[in-house]
């Protein structure tokens, strides 16, 4: 392949070379069960899970937030529950290991969960 | 020995050429390439070793490679490197099983080609331009009495609220120039599909499906967006086989 | 300089190119294998599947600048 395939281009082709070169080697976070990691491979897949519902959450509370119907009272409770909601997943995600990269997976051609 | 499959072709009268291409290119480690047919599909294959195939970089753009010069004279669905068969009698049975959906596929990409657009960012530039509009924001018409009570919680939240702004901002900008290509793309009859927000640079991932005859209006489409959007990098890239455009499962 | 911008529209599109052959097009699944209902078979087929995976992997690791 000795054809050069870019019709178009703005900006430095250094940084274009980067970033695609990331984005092409993405996909490494597939879940791989093996008996030696069963632990490890079963806590990703449980915390993913968790991660995903957590952020939604999340989301929700702030476009509440941003509605402008919550009172005070209820934006600090909420504050206060999903802030200790974050700090708990921070401390899952130390005890077993796994990085933010880790707690997505690859959906094939649906794309990434998160 | 095993088969290698390369692309499935649609061959109506012209299994003769393809034939005959075929003879004049090698495929992987050297096999001949050949065809095994049902009807009106082709799947070329060439033999191997399955014990003894090591893949490389070199191997899977040595397929690509191939692949490409098959479709710049047939109609084919572009097989993801690696997919091996055990025996002829069983792709055929395979291609005879999918039959329709080849079909379907192959009409769908008949005499077009596929475009890749990549837009990129500077992610800081961006944030900092869409923050100086959410505090703005923030200050006029938001949150009157929040600071009455300045607790950690609130704080947080404000904080989430503000990443929360600042997303919503950036996924209207994003829209909008989709919003702008895909009236251009509505003009050249494309199929496109549409990754948004990739990652902090990539704002848009996207693939087109056009006749072969539209790239230079497409090339001249894509530059006269980007004089709209002056701080996104853009990347053309094409033309490719159709390879985001097959949406078949083998079974 | 000129040479620098050669290389990397060659490396661009060879990542795409990639990214494209690799993760993209007709799939193959472990389906083939189900049709013939021998124990043997069917650990062939998840046997190719997993090796693709693999086969992606390695090839990916070895990211950046590919010579032809």
């Amino acid at each position: 392949m000795e054809e050069n395939k870019i019709l178009f281009s703005t900006g430095s082709l250094d940084g274009l070379s980067e970033e695609i070169g990331t984005l092409v080697n993405r996909e490494e976070s597939r879940l791989k069960l093996t008996p030696d990691n069963a632990d490890s491979g079963l806590a990703k897949l449980v915390l993913t899970l968790i991660e995903l519902i957590r952020k939604l959450v999340e989301k929700q509370a702030m476009r509440r937030v941003d509605g402008g119907l919550l009172s005070d009272c209820e934006i600090e409770r909420l504050g206060e529950t999903l802030m200790k909601l974050e700090m708990k997943m921070e401390e899952l995600k130390k005890h077993f290991n796994l990085t933010d990269r880790d707690l997505n997976l690859n959906l094939g051609p649906l794309g990434d969960l998160m | 020995m095993e088969k290698l499959i390369y692309s499935l072709v649609s061959v109506k009268n012209n299994r003769e050429a393809l034939n005959a291409l075929l003879a004049e290119m090698k495929g992987i480690s050297g096999g001949d390439l050949f065809v095994v047919a049902t009807d009106e599909v082709a799947a070329v294959v060439s033999d191997i070793e399955r014990s003894g195939f090591a893949t490389d970089r070199s191997m899977a753009i040595e397929y690509a490679g191939l692949i490409e010069i098959m479709s710049q004279q047939f109609t084919l669905l572009p097989v993801r490197f690696g997919s091996v068969m055990e025996s002829s009698d069983k792709i055929l049975k395979m291609l005879e099983r999918n039959y329709h959906d080849i079909q379907q596929n192959l009409q769908k990409v008949d005499n077009k080609c596929e475009f890749g657009l990549k837009i990129l960012c500077d992610p800081e530039g961006i944030m900092a331009d869409l923050k100086g509009k959410t505090e703005a924001m923030i200050n006029t018409n938001v949150t009157p009495s929040a600071e009455s009570k300045n607790s950690v919680y609130r704080e947080w939240v404000n904080k989430k609220l503000h990443e929360h702004r600042l997303e919503e901002m950036m996924i209207t900008f994003v829209d909008s120039v989709i919003a702008a290509l895909s009236v251009s793309l509505v003009r050249l009859n494309a199929i496109h599909k549409f990754k948004k927000l990739v990652t902090a640079a990539t704002i848009i991932d996207a693939v087109f499906l056009l006749d072969k005859e539209k790239k230079e209006i497409l090339i001249q489409s894509v530059e006269e967006i980007e004089k709209q959007f002056p701080g996104l990098n853009f990347i053309l890239t094409g033309p490719w086989p159709p390879y985001n455009f097959v949406e078949i499962v083998l079974k | 300089m000129y040479d620098n911008v050669i290389d990397r529209s060659k490396d661009i599109t060879i990542l795409e190119l990639l990214d494209r052959v690799l993760n993209k097009g007709v799939i193959l699944t472990g389906d083939i294998v189900i049709s013939v209902a021998d124990v043997d078979l069917v650990y062939l087929g998840v046997k190719l599947m997993l090796s693709s995976v693999e086969t992606m992997e390695q090839l990916k690791a070895g990211k950046g600048i590919a010579e032809k």
